[in-house]
């Protein structure tokens, strides 16, 4: 199953899930995490809106299709 | 509140738009393969925008801040899991497919399970789903007619149908992908504006916490850590990590973006688009928070309609509504992120957002019609049951259809069964589970079988289906696990489950079942991988 599946894959998974998971499992044990302070704003305006739903997204998609055409780039110089 | 001339004038510039886009694109709509996938040349940016207006619809504009409004904070994950879902598709089913490179997206099924009828049998939900979509789209597009003209609901839901009929039957793929592009653009552009006009109207994210916490304390609340939750529906983990699910996986198995894999130029355009829609839909999710954050606080302190005798709180607001303009029941809080523009009480932010309102509801019915139109006609019609008309007649065939559909779906909107966000729910779990599987599964598992095919659409649409009705009809809300005790009940949103009982269902059949053939297997699951 999923064989053929480029690693940079599961690398991305692991980076959008981690980040995501691990935000709610703070946010699920410590009281008023959502709230507290961080560059002087509640904190999940950084970790949740600009991270959670932009950033990491972003760059995750960045991710699968630059290294995708890396890959490709270098079988096609490879065969050349 | 009367109808003002500055929104009555962005609406029409956003009209005379996307006219001119369907106009110049006439001429490129007159064979098949152009009015189905748009000749397959659309380029990547374009592309991407276009997938991010189709696969966001009212549900996102209207349905996501509306569920702030409701269930507070703990729903904001639900948006981080829908744009967290659409990477996955780069890898998972964009590039395969676009490799593959069908016409309809029952084609996939067809092939890969090597029966005619697998068109038929997985076309089924895809057809509930798309009905659902293309309803709530109508709705959508209701509700921003009424905040632009004043009209009634009624009225409202019958030029929104006449407006998205003109649209699709004159356009095909050709003009749907490129005035899709602009809409995609212009619903972004209207969400970041309005976010920016909640933040600055309370000087900062600081104060529209401090603005949204003072008419709802419990807003921030997450479950086990705060003394009540912020809503009963999130008073427990399945809570907040179902909704991340319900609506995470579309982006990778939904027929109405797939399709939109189909029509890009190659393989690496194909994955740079999903790149684009992530940047496009991502900014419009981010305005579309703060929109939910503020919308109680915006209505409750600077809607007009607050000064009226009898209105005290934001639901009396939208009560007022739906009787002064025969909103119909379910969908009637669907008007707050309307409700808190109003309450901004800038008519040039209100055109922007009916403009952008009325692009994203218009893309994702055009989306959604070209899938149910292609198989109404040319799948089913044609492939399955013979006719040679849509092969001849391709583009007058799908017209029909378009009219179909949109007369079935107008009737339906006049009392939609739910609010859009829950409509958009239930399609988005009916599809994952039933024809998600043999999508996914059938492109990287050489032992996915045709009975597994067969069983798992037929088994799960029946129970994801079932379930759904079930519990919004006996515990009054899908959101609840359908066999829960009514004084305990467990929050499962949408019954997302049957997305994760659907792939172990039909991987448990599969290892049962006769594999499909070696040619079969290996040009319709080993040849569309990556060639690593």
């Amino acid at each position: 199953m999923f064989k053929g599946m480029p690693k940079i894959f599961w690398i991305g998974m692991a980076i959008m899930y981690g980040w995501c998971f691990f935000f709610m499992f703070l946010e699920m044990t410590i009281p008023g995490f959502p709230l507290k302070r961080f560059l002087g704003v509640p904190a999940c305006y950084i970790y949740n809106w600009m991270i959670g739903l932009f950033l990491i997204n972003v760059f995750v998609s960045f991710l699968f299709y630059w290294s995708e055409e890396k890959r490709e780039e270098l079988k096609a110089k490879t065969k050349a | 509140m009367g109808v003002n001339p500055i929104v009555i004038l962005g609406s029409v510039l956003y009209f005379a738009v996307i006219f001119w886009i369907g106009w110049s694109s006439r001429k490129a709509s007159l064979n098949a393969s152009d009015y189905y996938v748009a000749g397959r040349k659309v380029g990547a940016f374009v592309n991407g925008s276009a997938l991010a207006a189709t696969y966001f619809s009212p549900a996102s504009f209207l349905g996501l801040p509306a569920f702030i409004f409701i269930l507070g904070y703990p729903f904001w994950w639900a948006l981080v899991g829908i744009i967290g879902g659409m990477p996955i598709a780069t890898l998972l089913t964009a590039a395969p497919m676009r490799k593959y490179a069908p016409t309809s997206f029952t084609d996939y099924y067809a092939d890969r399970y090597d029966t005619k009828w697998m068109r038929l049998v997985a076309g089924i939900p895809t057809l509930i789903g798309g009905l659902a979509y293309v309803i709530l789209s109508i709705v959508g597009t209701a509700l921003f007619l009424l905040a632009i003209l004043k009209l009634n609901f009624t009225f409202s839901v019958i030029l929104a149908s006449v407006v998205i009929f003109l649209y699709i039957y004159y356009g095909g793929m050709v003009a749907t992908t490129f005035s899709t592009a602009f809409q995609g653009i212009a619903m972004t552009v209207a969400s970041l504006m309005a976010a920016g006009y909640v933040i600055a109207h309370y000087g900062g994210l600081n104060g529209l916490t401090d603005a949204a916490m003072s008419v709802s304390p419990n807003f921030f609340n997450m479950p086990y850590v705060s003394a009540a939750p912020s809503h009963a529906i999130m008073a427990s983990w399945t809570g907040v990590v179902g909704f991340f699910f319900v609506w995470h996986f579309g982006f990778a198995a939904m027929p109405y973006t797939v399709v939109r894999f189909f029509t890009s130029q190659d393989i690496k355009s194909a994955r740079r688009s999903v790149f684009w829609a992530v940047i496009i839909g991502g900014l419009m999710y981010c305005g579309l928070v703060i929109i939910g954050t503020g919308a109680r606080v915006l209505v409750e302190q600077l809607h007009p309609l607050m000064q009226t005798e009898g209105i005290t709180n934001a639901m009396d607001v939208f009560k007022h509504m739906q009787t002064a303009y025969g909103v119909a029941g379910a969908s009637v809080t669907d008007y707050s992120m309307i409700a808190a523009m109003e309450a901004l009480n800038s008519p040039f932010l209100l055109s922007v957002v009916a403009a952008g309102g009325l692009a994203i509801a218009m893309a994702t019915a055009a989306g959604w019609t070209m899938v149910l139109n292609i198989l109404l006609g040319r799948d089913w019609m044609g492939k399955v049951f013979g006719s040679t008309l849509p092969e001849e007649k391709p583009v007058m065939v799908t017209r029909v259809m378009t009219t179909v559909v949109l007369v079935i779906c107008m009737l339906l909107s006049f009392n939609p069964p739910a609010l859009v966000l829950d409509i958009s729910g239930a399609a988005f779990v009916v599809i994952l589970c039933s024809v998600g599987p043999p999508m996914i599964l059938g492109i990287w598992w050489t032992r996915a079988t045709t009975a597994a095919a067969y069983i798992n659409i037929i088994v799960m649409t029946i129970l994801s289906t079932g379930s759904w009705m079930y519990a919004n009809r006996v515990l009054k809300s899908a959101h609840w696990f359908f066999l829960s005790d009514p004084a305990n009940k467990i929050s499962t949103p949408h019954q997302v489950y049957w997305v994760f009982v659907g792939f172990i269902f039909f991987i448990i059949i599969s290892l049962m079942t006769k594999p499909n053939s070696d040619e079969v297997i290996k040009k319709y699951s080993l040849d569309i991988r990556p060639d690593l």
